[in-house]
Parts: C-alpha cells; sequence; structure tokens
C-alpha cells in the first residue's frame, strides 16, 4: 500500500499553474498549484515511504539521496522564480493532501506574505571567505645538538602564537567584509561555515554569507564584492549569483 | 537560535583492497590528533614554570621525535595532515594545524 | 550592465553547488561528523565515535593541569 503525500517546493502569488507544465517535480511526478487567499503552493505527489517521518529520518543521512532531492526541489524553485516572487520551503516539507496545504497557508499567511514582500524583486547572493592557507612550517635539520629539546619546544609556542594570531586576523577581515556587503543589501545572514571536504575549497571558510539584492541593485553589489575580493586576496573571496531568495523565505527569518 | 548542522557520518568505503590504507588513515589521524594534544599539554606544563631544564629538553627531544615519525608515516602513504583532518561539529576541526 | 554583470558570477551552467543547496534547503547546513563508519563492499561495519574519544581526552587534560606537579608525587 502506496500512500502519496503533497511534497511542497515554494510559495509564490498571482503565477500562471499552467506555466509550470514544462517542469517535473521530485520522482518526475507533475506540478500542481494549490491556490488560497492569494497564496499559490507549488506541489507535487511524493511515495511517504519515501519522504513519510522513517523514511524522513533514514533518508536524511544518505548523502546521495539529499543531493537528488535537493536538485530535483531546486529545479521547480527555478522554474517557480521565473514566474513570480518565490519563497522557497524548507526540504520536505510535506502534506498529507491539498486540504492540509491550504491549511498551512492559512497558518502562515501573514508569514508568507511578509517573506514574498520581502523577497519581491530580490535575488539572493552568496560571497565566501577563507582563512589564508598557510604554508607547513619551516623544519629545522634534525639535531642532537644540546639544547634542541628546549628550542623544538620554543618553535612549536612561536608556531603556535602565529597561527592563533593569522585566524585572529582572518575572522575580523570575514566580520568586516560582511559589514560591507551587509550595508549593500536588503538583508543578510551568515550561514554555517561549511566543511571543506563538502565544499571543495580548501582551507577554513570564514565566512559564508548570503545577501538579499534587488534586481536593480544587483551590478553595484556585484562590483563592491569583486573590489573587496580585489583588495583582499588572502581572502579568496568567492561570489556567487543571482539566486533564488532561499536564505530570506523561510518563516524562520520573518 | 542557529540550529545543530545536520551530521552525516563519514562513510570510509572500503574494498579488501584499498582496506589496508583506508584504515592507516585512520589510525594515523587518531595517533596525529594524540600528539597534537600532548604538544598543547606539554607547552602548558612548560608555561606553567614547575619543570627542571631537563624536564623540558627531555619533553621537548621527546615530542620532537614524534614530530618526525609521524612526518615519516604521513610521506610513507603520501599522506597530508589536511587529509587527515575531520570536522567535529562544534568542537572545530579534530587538527589544529 | 546587470544582466552581464549578474550572468558572469553565476556558476558555469547556473548550477548552485551541493553544499549550497543543502546549507539553505536543510537551514542548518550540513557536515561531515566528527565519526567515521567503516563498511566494507556496502556493509556498514564498525563505527568510531571520535566525538567521544575527543571528549573524554579533553576533559583528562582539564583534569591534569594544576595536578602532577613535580615533587608532589601525584599521578
Amino acid at each position: 500500500m502506496s500512500e502519496t503525500g503533497r511534497y511542497m517546493y515554494a510559495i509564490s502569488r498571482g503565477i500562471d499553474p499552467t506555466a509550470l507544465d514544462a517542469t517535473r517535480g521530485l520522482d518526475d511526478g507533475k506540478l500542481a498549484v494549490v491556490e488560497h487567499r492569494g497564496l499559490s503552493a507549488v506541489v507535487s505527489d511524493v511515495d511517504l515511504a519515501e519522504f513519510g517521518e522513517d523514511g524522513l529520518r533514514r533518508n536524511l543521512e544518505d548523502l546521495g539521496w539529499l543531493e537528488r532531492v535537493a536538485r530535483g526541489h531546486d529545479t521547480v524553485v527555478q522554474a517557480v522564480a521565473q514566474l513570480g516572487p518565490a519563497a522557497p520551503l524548507r526540504l520536505a516539507t510535506i502534506c498529507l493532501d491539498d486540504d492540509a496545504v491550504r491549511a498551512r497557508l492559512d497558518e502562515w499567511y501573514d508569514g508568507l506574505t511578509a517573506a514574498l514582500d520581502r523577497v519581491e524583486g530580490r535575488r539572493e547572493w552568496s560571497v565566501k571567505a577563507f582563512a589564508p592557507v598557510r604554508a607547513a612550517a619551516e623544519r629545522p635539520a634534525a639535531t642532537t645538538a644540546s639544547g634542541a629539546g628546549a628550542a623544538y619546544l620554543q618553535r612549536k609556542r612561536t608556531e603556535t602564537l602565529d597561527r592563533q594570531q593569522a585566524e585572529q586576523q582572518a575572522l575580523e577581515l570575514a566580520e568586516s567584509v560582511h559589514a560591507r556587503l551587509s550595508s549593500r543589501s536588503v538583508a543578510s545572514r551568515r550561514l554555517q561555515p561549511q566543511d571543506p571536504k563538502l565544499s571543495g575549497f580548501e582551507g577554513t571558510m570564514t565566512l559564508n554569507g548570503a545577501y538579499l539584492v534587488g534586481v536593480e541593485e544587483e551590478a553595484e553589489f556585484a562590483a563592491v564584492a569583486e573590489a573587496l575580493a580585489a583588495e583582499h586576496p588572502e581572502a579568496r573571496l568567492v561570489i556567487h549569483g543571482p539566486w533564488p531568495p532561499y536564505s530570506f523565505a523561510t518563516l524562520e527569518q520573518t | 537560535m542557529i540550529d545543530e548542522p545536520r551530521r552525516l557520518p563519514q562513510r570510509l568505503e572500503t574494498d579488501p583492497e584499498s582496506v589496508e590504507r583506508d584504515l592507516f588513515k585512520l589510525v594515523l589521524t587518531v595517533i596525529e590528533l594524540i600528539r597534537q594534544l600532548m604538544e598543547k599539554q606539554a607547552l602548558r606544563r612548560v608555561d606553567e614554570g614547575d619543570l627542571t631544564d631537563e624536564q623540558v629538553e627531555g619533553l621537548g627531544l621527546g615530542l620532537m621525535h614524534l614530530e618526525q615519525a609521524m612526518d615519516e608515516l604521513k610521506s610513507r602513504y603520501g599522506l597530508t595532515t589536511a587529509d587527515l583532518n575531520i570536522d567535529l561539529g562544534p568542537l572545530g576541526s579534530l587538527l589544529s594545524e | 550592465m546587470t544582466q552581464e554583470v549578474a550572468e558572469r558570477r553565476t556558476e558555469p551552467g547556473g548550477q548552485i553547488s551541493l553544499v549550497d543547496l543543502l546549507d539553505r534547503l536543510l537551514g542548518t547546513g550540513v557536515v561531515l561528523a566528527g565519526d567515521v563508519v567503516i563498511s566494507l563492499s556496502g556493509v556498514d561495519l564498525v563505527q568510531v565515535r571520535l566525538h567521544a574519544l575527543i571528549t573524554t581526552v579533553r576533559a583528562e587534560m582539564v583534569g591534569m593541569v594544576g595536578t602532577g606537579r613535580a615533587g608532589e608525587g601525584e599521578r
């Protein structure tokens, strides 16, 4: 017995449902638009064995599953964002049926309206900064001279202090970059730094910044970001965008 | 206010051929961690100022030999310290270097 | 000018990296845990809890500082 639920991708308003016909949801599901009080929830059917409580608990630990679902979710969000303001929902927001979807829209009405107002005409930019990659410390030639042990400890102490100072400087630089970029955007957030093994970037990430920028201000924002990147090459700033406003539309941020 | 990030266990997917190398990497990681913690602790003890010059010299020589031994082991398998590093979440990275 | 700048900085193919997507879709980011699961031929066999190991060692370290001073004979 395979039960299905309604997977919710994003909320929008004033969109033409037929414009989504060319886009498929997860597991190649057909997209539907559930309307309520002027809000439009974009949904599709998913199997509850996969997306119910037990299934989710298992699958959320699996990077392969996460990748497939995240990509599928993003495909729909990007399609919706082409049609109107889009408030993307978190991964795996499931309702049992369309009545439940409408009930959620009711419950979240104020927050969703505020979110849509906030993101309308605006897109998200991502700027990341990194601590400088430090060259491995010099190893003096091995020696059995007297005092070599004490000298070793002294060297380690100096290396530790140098490293701590470099870390401090890198963190302060990240703060100041974030402050500059925040002043150039409607809203900003600092996201969790990413593990180098997952991000593919070398070294410690000191800033994982998300910035909400109006479409007309994008050129200016990008110019400021690129100027900062040129000013601080050691921070290896990485600038991406524009993206749908993922970090600014979820209800927790209202 | 910030939720705990979702932690994905790291899977050491081994096959009979690469078992030796993967397990070795894990063992080296743990040894490297202990070695770094020993160094931190040694520096703390030296800073406390209650060790004789001989004790300080002995500590330093021992740690220096440990570092050389680790360098040798890592190079034998073509591993850098970065290869051994693991993120512990709130505790930061496993290895500080 | 806006369009030109915007497109230049978008990732090739316009794709958001998986990590960036997961950060946002999960709301909390995803990190590799300090635990390691050792699998053989697709079968999970052993879980090494490095997190627990570190915590234990560090607690012991904290206990060590201030004890074991030379000459006091405490071990």
